[in-house]
């Protein structure tokens, strides 16, 4: 058992190495105005299904995100323009390094994040996804203390309680 | 103000309120003593506790987790060179080099002195400049209103990030949430996607749970596993001060509380700037600056005092005008408006007792914050050492139990999820995450006021630079923008003669 725990780990560990090693690198600010350019120009495009308006109105419920929205249009140019400027003149564009061990990690928490939602939606019991996550986490980190599991698990059971019966909530 | 002071005292000194303080005081020093957990997340995680309770206790439990917060940060940066909140770094450039010559506990004590003494000046003015900013705050209308909510928003959009556009953008998307749900002067649904539960728009508590929680465990992915448990030493020494060196306490934590009330008060600046900037000061006027940086007693009293001066201060603009001073306070107005209390002059009048009740009840926090830290030092400094492997899953289900109670609705968790990826997403574009919580906090303010000023007007933007009022603040919000612009102007280019 510890064998295969030992090897486990060592695959992990490689995995790991190699995942650390690839890097995507990003111009930020050029993808950040170009994202929220396209964010601003789709909510324009919803805005009149999604916000109900009478005619009546002098200024309608769709002034104030249409104000939003220019605004921030506005501040997508200057950031796209910035950098294009940059690009032009030959100066270093600002660039962010995406690694990949560091998003495939964080994947794994969210898959586990969401399995703890899940398992308590759908079995109704907040503390059955307690249980998943605090089991989640710490096979996460590799914990090998029994200590930690058993710390854990009471606490959260601990805090499911606490919720329950000390403050009403009904999960 | 005499008439409220009695009343409100009466409603203060219950042994609720004294049990909350306490409890509050506990669980922020604990927060921030432990390195990657900050006040704000300890507010948010927290809040959903005081939904159940009547405004005086729920104030005085999440102003106990704020000011123990400015102490707690502390702890780990005097044991273990690492600030548990990001205002205590000041603290650590001298306090952990003090804890090196085996003197921590007089450390630690310097550290709690100094912030009792700068959390209790900051209550004091609070008590006294509050009402008075009020009664300016009753000469605004809808126009000076929006126009307020406009300064805040520019400040704490152009503070908050690297660059001031992306606190912008960040503002921008913060508004638009705010516009989920009903309409606030018709009543007819916005971008709910036909989702019914959407129709009573995002609460915030949830947003907020996504926003600064669950990125907080996501962002565990980016800690290589040898940065994720600490281990704090044991304290050992009997932690006396001499006379003399009380005696060089006293200019700097006095100078520092008055930096941190005059920071504080503006809003988007905060703690870190006070810190700091008290720092400096504190060594350029003290005779011993060589000391500096090496275990100065007077550089952990000038941050420390600094820091938390700034608690009191925050909630000025927060109480009278509505403009939350820094995040962690803007959290709190939601506490506040769940009980009916809507900031402004009116606060001060109709529900005088109650604020004179909170404000006093800052000066308690206060001291029972002196008091837990003079005799739980010692377990504050174990918990620093608790495992991320104990920590991280607690947390977790903290913000799911907390996101489940605001509505007894597991919609809630799926869109704390949701909040959560986008924080995930924003943080890998470099956008702050402060200006959304700030602009879903002044959302519905700032578009009712925007529109009641445009019937009004019968939609002549003239409106909005026709008063007086409307202009001075016209006039800081672009100073504020021309400030904050030669700022970032001046830091890149002392970065640029760094690389050279």
């Amino acid at each position: 058992m510890k064998d295969q725990l030992a090897r486990l780990n060592a695959r992990l560990d490689a995995i790991g190495k190699r995942l650390d090693e690839k890097e995507l690198r990003i111009p930020v600010d050029l993808v950040t105005g170009v994202l929220f350019a396209l964010f601003a120009l789709v909510i324009f495009q919803v805005m009149p299904d999604q916000v109900v308006v009478s005619e009546k109105d002098v200024v309608n419920g769709r002034a104030f995100p249409t104000l939003l929205m220019a605004l921030m249009l506005l501040c997508c140019v200057m950031l796209i323009g910035k950098e294009l400027y940059k690009l032009a003149t030959r100066q270093p564009l600002a660039w962010k390094t995406i690694n990949l061990l560091v998003e495939v990690k964080a994947l794994i928490i969210l898959l586990i994040l969401a399995g703890t939602y899940f398992l308590s939606r759908l079995t109704g019991l907040f503390v059955v996804g307690g249980v998943f996550c605090c089991l989640g986490f710490l096979l996460y980190f590799r914990c090998r203390k029994p200590s930690y599991y058993v710390i854990t698990v009471a606490l959260a059971v601990g805090i499911w309680a606490a919720f329950r019966f000390v403050l009403g909530v009904n999960f | 103000m005499l008439q409220h002071i009695v009343p409100a005292s009466g409603l203060l000194f219950t042994l609720e309120n004294i049990l909350w303080i306490n409890i509050g005081v506990f669980i922020g020093s604990v927060f921030a003593a432990i390195p990657g957990l900050s006040v704000i997340l300890c507010v948010i995680l927290f809040l959903p506790v005081t939904y159940s309770m009547t405004a005086i206790p729920g104030m005085m439990f999440l102003l106990g987790i704020y000011c123990a917060g400015g102490y707690g940060g502390s702890v780990s940066a005097i044991l273990i060179n690492t600030p548990g909140t990001p205002h205590a770094a000041a603290t650590m450039l001298d306090g952990h080099p003090l804890s090196e010559q085996g003197r921590t506990k007089a450390a630690l004590k310097i550290a709690l002195y100094a912030s009792t003494f700068g959390g209790i000046f900051s209550a004091l003015m609070l008590l006294f400049l509050g009402p008075q900013v009020a009664k300016v705050a009753a000469q605004l209308g809808t126009a000076e209103y929006f126009m307020v909510c406009v300064f805040g928003l520019t400040i704490i959009a152009g503070v908050s990030g690297k660059s001031m556009i992306k606190g912008l953008i960040s503002a921008c998307l913060g508004l638009l949430i705010s516009c989920v749900g009903s309409d606030p002067m018709t009543s007819y649904d916005r971008f709910t996607f036909g989702i019914p539960r959407l129709y009573l728009g995002l609460d915030l508590a949830i947003c907020l749970i996504g926003l600064f929680a669950l990125v907080e465990i996501l962002a565990k992915a980016e800690k290589k596993p040898g940065s994720l448990n600490l281990d704090a030493r044991k304290i050992k020494d009997d932690g006396v001060i001499t006379k003399d060196e009380y005696k060089r306490l006293v200019r700097p934590t006095i100078i520092s509380s008055i930096i941190g009330v005059m920071v504080g008060i503006i809003p988007g600046t905060g703690a870190s700037e006070a810190s700091w900037f008290s720092y400096n000061t504190a060594k350029n006027m003290s005779k011993h600056r060589e000391e500096f940086g090496h275990g100065s007693v007077e550089g952990i009293a000038a941050a420390e005092s600094a820091n938390n001066a700034v608690t009191g201060a925050t909630l000025i603009p927060l109480l009278t005008l509505g403009i939350p001073g820094d995040g962690t306070v803007a959290i709190m107005l939601s506490a506040l408006m769940i009980n009916g209390l809507n900031p402004g002059l009116s606060l001060f009048t109709t529900q005088g007792d109650i604020m004179y009740a909170i404000m006093l009840g800052l000066i308690l926090v206060n001291l029972f914050m002196l008091l837990q830290g003079k005799f739980l030092t010692s377990l504050f400094a174990k918990v620093v050492s608790i495992p991320q492997e104990i920590l991280t899953p607690i947390i977790v289900i903290f913000c799911f139990a907390g996101a489940f109670s605001v509505n007894e609705n597991y919609f809630d968790v799926g869109v704390a999820l949701i909040f959560g990826i986008l924080a995930w997403v924003l943080r890998k574009l470099e956008l702050p995450p402060v200006p959304i919580l700030l602009g879903l906090v002044l959302g519905s303010m700032t578009e009712t006021n925007f529109r009641r000023a445009l019937l009004i007007s019968n939609g002549s933007p003239g409106i909005f630079f026709s008063s007086a009022y409307c202009i001075i603040f016209l006039i800081l919000i672009i100073a504020a923008v021309g400030t904050i612009v030669r700022g970032k102007v001046l830091e890149r280019r002392a970065a640029a003669k760094k690389e050279d």
